[in-house]
């Protein structure tokens, strides 16, 4: 009894944590070169029409204060460092959303002189939402499937190699 | 026998667990409802409950520049001090559990500690949206804190005793709000520059200084603000409605008159928009300190001719 009762509580207390996590999503949104049609797609997300605080989401401006980083558009040279530092400055657990086709594949932007790569090449990304933008729905549809991969325990995603990411910028 | 009852009162009642539950449910209010006035469905009913395990559960970042015995000292200090002046309020109708001559005093400054502290965390961690959401925390501390004290004087003076039960006992036979009505809306609107409600949220304006003087605080030492910032507006409710609305004589009408003024607080903060931070000075010494004192000089004069 006195092995099992401490699992039991780790196990309780465990629960609740991740029961706050799934409820209280508190997003930075870091746009790394995006055409700016993700972005305004994210301000409509938070617009009353779609209403994300009533899942708990809520945009705040410091990274400080995130759990979740939401990142737009390819990564461009410049925006490298900056983004990387963003996801540095933010305190664990934290999880990455990439919103947009370019900061999956770097979309449009592939190959232009100034474009580093996709952004899971530069930090961890938790869930990909394409779409060029993609629509409110499908980025709260994002959001909810991050929550449930929370909930299943997946296990933490790695930044994928790359050759650009290595070029000097 | 004695030590288990004051566990009791700094452990459970009124200050500690009551304490933090009423001032999560009472920021809940809140949200719910300049949610629903702006048309949105609004945040569930536990959500500041999992926000704050949520910040509890987080990794604590200590930026590398600040004073580590400050940094971890001031979100114990705010909280502390919210919920020390729930010590001398008339907390849910019930009689203060602690109260003296003169506690009135003693509560507004226990009420501004919360200020204080975030305005030395802004300076401590000295980044610069956090140096500049310091220095308006401060200025606007300087703005309110003389009209809000003064607009408490006017039921004190009436009641002649500065002692909060009995000047809530003396508000119970009389609605205050009716003799001395810029008192009261003096004191509304302090209430809201005090918690840095809307329209006086310049301190941590979200889209010019990130969060203000907390943008560098994480995981506890945020929820530690968070929550002495609530205990703060459960303890200042509970002032203004036991000033002003007719006293608080029990659990009924302590909800429903402090629920009845945080409506009012949430329709104010649906209907303006942020004050710079000069206005809110100018706002506060031209027409709130001034309109407040006059009142008070004719309560001293009506006292002075009919005794
Ligand atoms: S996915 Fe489309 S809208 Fe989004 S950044 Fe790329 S080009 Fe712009």
């Amino acid at each position: 009894m006195t092995a099992n009762s401490p699992q039991l509580w780790e196990k309780v207390i465990d629960k609740v944590r991740t029961w706050a996590r799934l409820n209280s999503i508190w997003a930075v949104h870091f746009n790394s070169g995006s055409c700016n049609g993700c972005d305004i797609e994210i301000l409509a997300t938070l617009t009353p029409r779609y209403d994300v605080e009533r899942l708990g989401i809520k945009l705040h401006g410091s990274p400080r204060h995130a759990d979740v980083l939401i990142v737009t558009g390819p990564v461009t040279r410049q925006a490298r460092e900056r983004l990387i530092r963003t996801y540095e400055q933010m305190p664990e657990p934290k999880f990455v959303v990439s919103v947009g086709s370019c900061s999956i594949s770097g979309g449009v932007f592939e190959g232009c002189y100034n474009v580093g790569g996709s952004v899971d090449e530069v930090i961890p990304v938790d869930v990909y939402i394409p779409g060029c933008p993609p629509r409110p729905e499908a980025i709260i549809d994002g959001i909810i499937q991050l929550l449930a991969d929370l909930q299943g325990g997946k296990p933490r995603p790695v930044v994928r190699p790359n050759v650009a990411a290595e070029l000097p910028s | 026998m004695n030590t288990l009852a004051s566990f009791f009162t700094i452990l459970i009642y009124p200050a500690g667990l009551t304490l933090i539950l009423f001032g999560m449910f009472y920021e809940w209010i809140d949200r719910k409802l300049v949610a629903r006035f702006q048309n949105r469905a609004g945040p569930r009913w536990f959500q500041p409950f999992a926000d704050a395990v949520k910040l509890l559960a987080k990794e604590q970042i200590q930026p590398g520049i600040v004073n580590p015995y400050l940094f971890f000292a001031l979100p114990i200090v705010a909280i502390a001090g919210a919920s020390t002046a729930a010590l001398y309020v008339p907390l849910m109708g019930f009689t203060p559990p602690s109260s003296f001559s003169g506690d009135l005093i003693v509560t507004l400054y226990l009420l501004s500690l919360p200020t204080m502290c975030v305005g030395l965390a802004g300076w401590n961690t000295s980044s610069r949206f956090s140096l500049i959401g310091a220095t308006r925390a401060l200025t606007q501390l300087f703005a309110y804190e003389a009209p809000f004290m003064l607009a408490l004087l006017g039921p004190a003076l009436v009641a002649g005793s500065w002692q909060i039960g009995e000047i809530n006992e003396y508000a119970q036979t009389r609605w205050l709000i009716l003799s001395q009505p810029i008192g009261f809306i003096v004191a509304l609107i302090g209430l809201m520059g005090k918690l840095e409600l809307p329209p006086f949220d310049a301190p941590e304006a979200e889209t010019e200084i990130v969060a203000g003087a907390l943008t560098e605080y994480s995981g506890r030492g945020l929820m530690m603000f968070k929550i002495g910032k609530s205990i703060e507006l459960v303890v200042g409710l509970t002032l203004v409605s036991a000033f002003y609305l007719g006293g608080l004589s029990g659990i009924g009408s302590f909800l429903l008159k402090s629920v009845a003024l945080l409506f009012l607080m949430s329709v104010m903060q649906t209907l303006f928009t942020r004050f710079r931070i000069d206005q809110t000075v100018g706002l506060w010494w031209r027409f709130g300190a001034i309109l407040v004192l006059a009142q008070i000089v004719v309560i001293i004069l009506w006292k002075g001719y009919m005794p």
